[in-house]
């Protein structure tokens, strides 16, 4: 069975187009294993209830953001090897130096296009 | 799967909200501004609104919107950083942004050129306000570079790959227990109304449930009693919850059941089903890998939507009593068609009632029961399509609020602009609808309304004048208003204005009610110079129309030198109406029960004459002119002895009393309306039709109108009316 159809993904994203944008881009890439919400608490209930391979997050969201988020995947044993990739409006040094030390595996800036977000997740998961 | 076109449509809805929350946040701001006690959540919200909106129009390629934005958030990310004041000036440049941000996503939406005309001044006052340092990051708009690619960076951005584990270890929820749970049910537990599907249902809820029957104990049909129980079942649960939740599933049940509640190695799962370990690592804790020993695979069922049928209704309620409230977006026309499709239902209701009325089989018990049964869920459909469209005016409020900006600003006064019941709700339509009367409305109201800031001081008024819109639900219909503190109508100017424009005559007595309705008449105007706000060669006259046209009624309420109040009173829905069904010289027709305050049987005493043909009846000391719809109507051509009649008591929107008199009362009904004014236009006195039970057609009179109708005819009746009450 191929990398593609065993790739668990949690997409968090507070608005829905853009959350729409990114489950169509994985859906194109063939990845059908997708879950998503709509804040950084609900992805943290729904990932320790069931984990997930990668989480997709956006970083501005009300409650916690994309690194608030991250930072708790990581703090927790139980899902601090989940792979975090970090969609953002535009390519801020500082977030992602920030992130990069709480252990982000990948960026996006918006918008992106199927094949751009396809290799952001080669970069980190492998040929898919 | 949605495709790139249906994301832009969702966008665009989105920004709907979007921009009702950045609305909502400026307002906040705005009110802490007295106070100083700003929440930085709400700056941050503000912000964020903004700033989604351009994310979603980057993917678009919506430049303008993203330019803009982007400005607007850099103003407002200074803001949220306290390099700027939330003070009133700033406010007011903000929302002005948001008022040109929402032309913009309103021009994108339909394709249009953006307005960067104005965008323009909005963008250097932007760029003002942003000091030199955030200027450079306010420049221009980043066009967001393609990632790099990771590989090729050398930098400290790049980063390491990361080695998905896929082993079912290394996504093995933390905690998790499995239990084998074996349920043996005694036919009392069937006997008492239990049913073991709704507790494995509420067991699926605490984990991934697989249910398994166990048919061997099902003798042949021949020797099947049915009320012995004869399945047993095996559960399997994973779950985080202890053995005491599980037992309490059970608890109403534990002596109608035996049930035996074991917990088992995670491992001994896997002999369970025969699925090998690279089958379950593909398909982590999916109770579908295991289907092979066919269990019934709740959760999965539950995913893919296909649960049995008979459990449909209580699979779509589950989960939504659990999570926050969630929302489906529907075309508005497949709303519109389930209304029309409704609305046919309701007519076949009443058509199959009154049939099985003529065969003279409602009563028998079943058939009766039957019908109850299809009425009341009729009545519930019906109930539940109308909330569909019934939305806020919140929306509907704030856009007010930006056409009382803008013209207060062009008026050059200042005004308080306050809103009540934001939270009102009306079918959408109707909303859309009051837009252009209530814009009028508004703007007559800062125009003419609100005096200027010297004669408000000289009056001993304050300088900044308030306008007040307000909604609020009144006896099934929706009451809307708007107020000003102003000067009030001046009734003289507008008597001899309409006397000079030949509108009344020169010498004609009018109450002070029927000087306000004059400003109704087509073509009226007040103002000497045709202003560039509210007279744009339209009149109230239209804003009357309008209303009228959604079944409502505008009234004016004015006090000299304290102020004028438009009150529009509309009706819930377009759809329906609760009617009464009455004859008139052996026409059908059907009176809106809200406009009848009672029926009233008259004695001779009760009824005088007025002149030689018009006549009045007392009720509690008052004097009512009877207005007999027969007359009005045409559908006789001399009046009945009233004594014979019934009379409908009917009060206007000025709160003038009208007994409108009928033949007879025939029922009380919810009718469908059918609009007429699509083939025969406005006619006076008729609201609408519909079709009765036997399927013919019944006018729905405009009582009101009716009555004025009339009243044109009786030989003036204010005064003489005045002398007989004394």
């Amino acid at each position: 069975m191929s990398l593609k159809n065993s790739l668990s993904v949690m997409v968090v994203d507070d608005m829905s187009t853009s959350r729409s944008l990114i489950l169509m881009a994985l859906e194109q890439i063939g990845i059908t294993n997708i879950d998503f919400c709509k804040d950084g608490q609900t992805a943290l209930q729904k990932i320790a209830a069931k984990p997930v391979h990668i989480v997709i997050s956006d970083y501005n969201m009300p409650g916690l953001n994309g690194l608030q988020l991250l930072k708790a995947l990581r703090e927790n044993k139980q899902t601090s090897r989940i792979g975090f990739i970090l969609v953002s409006g535009k390519l801020d040094k500082e977030i992602l130096s920030t992130g990069k030390k709480l252990g982000l595996n990948n960026f996006i800036t918006k918008p992106f296009d199927t094949p751009q977000m396809k290799n952001c997740l080669q970069a980190v998961v492998g040929p898919l | 799967m949605s495709s790139l076109d249906d994301i832009k449509q969702m966008f665009f809805l989105e920004c709907d909200e979007l921009l009702e929350a950045l609305n909502d946040g400026l307002a906040d701001i705005e009110a802490s501004m007295p106070t100083g006690a700003l929440d930085p959540e709400v700056i941050n919200a503000v912000f964020r609104t903004v700033h989604s909106i351009k994310g979603g129009a980057a993917s678009f390629g919506l430049e303008a919107i993203v330019r803009f934005s982007h400005c607007f958030e850099t103003v407002l990310d200074q803001m949220r950083a306290g390099k700027l004041p939330p003070d009133a000036e700033n406010i007011r440049i903000l929302q002005r942004c948001a008022d040109h941000l929402a032309d913009l996503v309103a021009a994108g939406r339909a394709d249009q050129a953006p307005d960067t005309a104005t965008s323009e001044p909005l963008v250097a006052q932007l760029n003002g306000l942003i000091g030199d340092e955030g200027r450079a990051s306010a420049e221009p708009v980043q066009v967001p570079e393609p990632e790099p690619e990771p590989e090729s960076d050398d930098d400290d951005l790049s980063f390491p790959p990361l080695a998905i584990p896929l082993g079912p270890e290394d996504l093995a929820a933390p905690a998790q227990m499995l239990y084998r749970i074996d349920v043996t049910a005694s036919a009392e537990l069937f006997a008492t109304g239990h049913e073991p599907v709704h507790l494995f249902r509420e067991l699926a809820g605490l984990g991934d449930l697989t249910v398994r029957a166990d048919t061997a104990g099902l003798p042949d049909l021949e020797t099947l009693v049915p009320e012995t129980p004869y399945l047993r079942w095996r559960l399997e649960l994973a779950t985080d919850s202890g053995e005491e939740d599980i037992r309490e599933v059970f608890e109403f049940v534990d002596t109608l059941a035996t049930v035996n509640i074991e917990q088992v190695e995670p491992e001994t799962s896997a002999t369970i089903g025969p699925a090998s370990a690279s089958e379950a690592a593909s398909a982590p804790r999916n109770p579908s890998a295991e289907s092979e020993n066919t269990p019934l695979p709740l959760t999965a069922a539950k995913q893919s939507g296909a649960a049995p049928p008979k459990t449909a209704a209580a699979e779509a309620s589950a989960p939504a009593a659990k999570g926050p409230k969630s929302t489906v977006r529907v075309d508005l026309d497949l709303v519109d068609s389930l209304i029309n499709i409704v609305g046919e239902l309701v007519i076949n209701q009443s058509v199959l009632t009154q049939s099985f009325s003529e065969a003279n089989v409602a009563n028998r018990a079943d058939i009766g029961s039957s019908l109850d049964e299809y009425k009341s869920l009729a009545l519930q459909i019906q109930e539940s399509v109308m909330s569909l469209r019934a939305q806020s005016v919140k929306q509907l409020f704030q856009r007010m609020a930006r056409i009382v900006r803008e013209t207060s600003e062009v008026a050059g006064k200042s005004v308080q602009f306050d809103t009540e019941g934001e939270d009102t709700e009306i079918d959408k339509t109707v909303i859309e609808r009051l837009i252009e009367p209530l814009t009028h409305i508004l703007r007559n109201a800062i125009d003419h309304g609100l005096e200027t800031a010297e004669s408000r001081l000289a009056a001993g008024k304050s300088e900044t004048g308030t306008v007040c819109l307000s909604a609020s639900h009144r006896s099934g219909r929706v009451l809307i208003e708007v107020s000003d503190d102003g000067a009030g109508i001046d009734r003289k100017r507008v008597f001899e204005i309409a006397a000079s424009k030949g509108l009344i005559a020169q010498d004609a007595q009018l109450s002070e009610a029927e000087i306000d309705r004059l400003l109704f008449l087509p073509g009226f105007s007040t103002k000497a110079a045709v202003s560039d706000l509210s007279g744009r060669g339209v009149g109230m006259d239209v804003v009357q129309s309008a209303i009228r046209k959604l079944g409502g009624r505008v009234a004016i309420t004015s006090a000299p030198g304290r102020g004028t109040t438009f009150s529009i009173s509309l009706p819930l829905t377009l759809a329906v109406l609760d009617g009464m069904v009455v004859d008139v010289a052996g026409q059908t027709m059907v009176v809106p029960i809200t406009a009848v305050l009672e029926t009233i049987r008259p004695t001779r005493d009760d009824v005088h004459m007025m002149g030689s043909t018009a006549q009045v009846i007392k009720v509690r000391d008052t004097l009512v002119p009877i207005v007999d719809l027969g007359l009005a109507f045409g559908y006789r051509s001399c009046g009945l002895t009233v004594t014979e009649l019934v009379l409908l008591l009917i009060e206007t929107e000025q709160g003038e009393r009208w007994a409108l008199a009928v033949d007879r009362i025939i029922d009380q009904r919810q009718v469908v309306i059918k609009s007429l004014e699509g083939n025969y236009g406005h006619v006076p006195g008729v609201a609408a039709a519909t079709i009765l039970g036997d399927g013919k057609i019944a006018l729905i009179i405009d009582p009101e109108e009716t009555a004025q109708m009339a009243e044109r005819d009786l030989p003036a009746p204010a005064p003489l009316l005045t002398a007989i009450g004394e």
